[in-house]
């Protein structure tokens, strides 16, 4: 209660010290760079991949040394906006895909066009990773590695109800009815999706043909209005009622899904393939995965491709901030990060797993510079809370979102 | 106001006893220094508070005549637009629908403190020792617990799965809240978070007009009920004249500190949740300056929110002079 006032007074004085602390320039020291990873990297299996290239890059940069700094999602947006007001960007940054389009906009990143050619697989990036990394034609980023989304189900459960790895939604919603009815349980969940996970509604979208939002002729429109849109949020509408006893007004951290299956209140749950790293000893010989199916009987629904890359902020060493993401994409450490469950960047190393094969049909979000601003103003979450509880009917809460996400997409 | 002038007044009372010119200069050095001597006083203060009060006030306003957003940001170089942030603000409905939403959140909120807190206090008065000692603690523990642990436990205790509250309402048999989601509606979120400032005003509320309640003379209170006044005309004519000022005080002060609540409305909604539906103004400000990068019309904002607290305090602070005055 204290600092309430000048809470908000505070924010702005310390955007405003940001802003102030204009002080020495950015041409970093070239005894050594500044790697900003996220945190995913710091794991046990996974750092030394990060250590691995860090060697690879002394070899041939004798005597410079590579400062990694782990960042989170959460936070590393505001930090890096500092250190930009501050001429102290670090050398490389990991960005997530769908962070990428306003920095680039705004022209926070070096031109890397030339180094092009030199980066490894360059030729066979995926595609969902590259499109984030270019903007007007220049590349500004360069694929680091992707995440896609699966189902991660309890085989025990699954067996115990006579339920086979279901083939199409149709399939896997008669499922998530018999399973329900098999446990008879108020708080289980035969499918835990909670009910303004975003990612996964519009999923439903893509699968049905819809878009989020689509530029016509240098302007930006919601899609989420049109017909084929509106039969896919019908179809997440309905899929979650049949399937999904989570708050249908919470999001995808509270609580984490992985969480409510360790609990034993899930026959499955929809998410990233690293779901199953957290399902507790109990259930993990019981779990497996499976491709979401789509409407469509034998192909699966185009799931979210999430992912990073990696980008050389304004004011940083270019050549070294180059060389270093080169060595870190290098094929040789693609496959360590594909050998711990992870997608690489290329096509080349994709191989028949569950995770591999949910990514090669995917979506991504419009690529718009304001992109961002319909993210963190809840715009989508808000519509499918509105539609869930039935507040709104489907079309009311599509237009409404549909005709926000057009004026925050067209704004300056 | 009228102590102020005293030193120049004891100078001036010494003057006559002093004859001859000779000895007039260096009385009118010391005449000097003297007056001089309050304002070396508060130099420090004043200094201190342009450096840290003044200086980021002036940042701000100029801020909020820039257009400033990332490309800015990047550039180290705004661009002066004029009044355009503060069009762009005003002709905007989501800030005229925050600034009703905060204003009727705030109304709410300060009534209610105000309310349990004078009921909670005059409870406090009645009481026997023991009983009050455990009020008392129970209440200044709430007021020391930080906000933002506060805000998780919250959290917890509300949650949709496996919150305590609705566990504990269910097994009480007050109705069924298995699974009941204390967030579902835009009103129940800012009823949520009334209750968590609520919660966290009323120590400091309460104690304060406890500590005012014992500077009500026992014999006046004795008197009126001898005279036979019902309790209320006792409460009416006696303890709350000279509860006046105190009410007056933290009424003033609760309504500046909940206009400008951001901490309990961003964390308690949670930041995957904050729309333009629920938005109060300091999450208002927050999504628009730093969410959306936009940093020249979050400025702009934060001078129009400025403007509006300053006049609650102009407010505040003239009733207050005021009362010293008739005092």
């Amino acid at each position: 209660m204290r600092a309430r006032i000048i809470g908000g007074l505070a924010l702005v004085a310390a955007a405003l010290a940001a802003i102030a602390a204009t002080a020495s320039g950015g041409a970093a020291a070239t005894n050594s760079i500044t790697v900003w990873l996220q945190v995913d990297a710091q794991a046990a299996n996974w750092e030394p991949i990060v250590k691995a290239a860090n060697a690879a890059f002394q070899r041939e940069h004798p005597g410079v040394a590579v400062n990694v700094q782990y960042q989170t999602w959460g936070n590393h947006l505001q930090k890096f906006d500092a250190t930009l007001a501050g001429g102290n960007a670090p050398d490389v940054i990991e960005m997530g895909n769908t962070e990428m389009t306003k920095y680039m906009a705004a022209g926070a990143f070096q031109d890397i066009t030339s180094d092009r050619g030199s980066f490894a697989n360059s030729s066979t990036w995926l595609d969902g990773l590259a499109a984030a990394g270019r903007y007007g034609g220049k590349l500004y980023g360069v694929p680091y590695y992707a995440g896609s989304r699966v189902v991660t189900y309890r085989t025990d459960l699954f067996k115990k109800a006579n339920i086979k790895v279901p083939t199409s939604l149709a399939e896997f919603t008669a499922a998530a009815r018999k399973l329900g009815r098999q446990q008879g349980d108020r708080a289980f969940s035969p499918v835990y999706i909670a009910g303004t996970d975003w990612y996964f509604a519009m999923s439903f979208v893509y699968d049905n043909g819809g878009t989020i939002a689509r530029q016509i002729s240098g302007k930006w429109k919601g899609t989420l209005a049109s017909p084929k849109a509106i039969a896919g949020l019908t179809a997440y509408r309905n899929f979650f009622l049949a399937a999904s006893r989570a708050s249908k007004t919470t999001d995808e951290t509270k609580p984490n899904p992985y969480d409510v299956y360790a609990q034993g209140n899930a026959g499955s749950m929809v998410g990233p393939g690293w779901f199953s790293c957290c399902v507790g000893d109990k259930y993990k010989p019981l779990t497996a995965q499976f491709v979401m199916p789509s409407r469509i009987k034998g192909q699966p629904m185009p799931g979210f491709l999430g992912g990073s890359l990696l980008a050389v902020p304004i004011g940083a060493n270019k050549s070294l901030g180059a060389d270093w993401i080169k060595a870190y994409t290098s094929n040789q450490s693609m496959t360590s990060l594909r050998s711990i469950g992870n997608i690489p960047n290329t096509t080349s190393l994709l191989g028949n797993s569950v995770f591999e094969r949910a990514a090669r049909k995917s979506w991504f979000v419009p690529t718009a510079k304001n992109w961002v601003n319909v993210e963190n103003g809840n715009i989508l979450r808000n519509m499918l809370a509105q539609i869930l509880t039935g507040k709104l009917s489907v079309r009311q809460a599509a237009q409404s979102a549909s005709d926000n996400i057009s004026s925050v997409l067209n704004a300056s | 106001m009228s102590r102020r002038p005293a030193p120049q007044v004891a100078a001036v009372a010494a003057e006559p006893l002093t004859l001859g010119a000779r000895q007039r200069r260096p009385l009118t050095l010391r005449r000097v220094g003297s007056a001089a001597v309050p304002y070396l006083l508060v130099a420090p203060v004043v200094i201190a508070i342009a450096a840290v009060l003044g200086y980021p006030l002036y940042k701000l306003v100029t801020l909020s005549f820039q257009r400033y957003g990332l490309p800015e940001l990047i550039q180290r170089k705004g661009e002066w637009v004029g009044l355009d942030n503060f069009r762009s603000v005003l002709g905007d409905e989501v800030f005229w629908d925050t600034l009703v939403r905060t204003i009727v959140f705030t109304a709410v909120n300060v009534a209610l403190t105000m309310v349990l807190g004078l009921l909670l206090a005059l409870l406090l008065v009645r009481l026997s020792t023991p009983v009050r000692v455990l009020l008392t603690t129970g209440l200044v523990l709430a007021w020391s617990m930080p906000v933002v642990v506060a805000v998780q436990v919250w959290i917890w205790m509300t949650n949709f799965q496996n919150g305590i509250l609705n566990y504990t309402l269910t097994t009480l048999g007050v109705g069924d809240y298995f699974q009941h989601d204390w967030y579902a509606t835009t009103f129940s979120k800012l009823a949520m978070v009334t209750l968590l400032i609520v919660w966290g005003a009323l120590p400091f509320v309460v104690l304060s007009l406890y500590a005012g309640l014992s500077q009500v003379p026992r014999e006046l209170l004795e008197a009126a009920s001898i005279d036979g006044a019902s309790s209320w005309r006792v409460f009416r004519d006696v303890t709350y004249p000279v509860l006046k000022p105190i009410l007056y005080i933290l009424t003033s002060l609760s309504i500046i500190w909940d206009f400008g609540v951001f901490t309990q409305a961003y964390l308690l909604i949670g930041a995957s949740q904050v729309n333009v539906d629920n938005y109060l103004m300091g999450v208002y400000v927050f999504i628009e300056g730093y969410g959306h990068s936009d940093f020249g019309r979050g400025a702009a904002i934060s001078v129009l929110w400025l403007l509006i607290v300053a006049l609650l305090s102009v407010f505040y602070v003239r009733k207050m002079v005021r009362m010293e005055e008739t005092a």
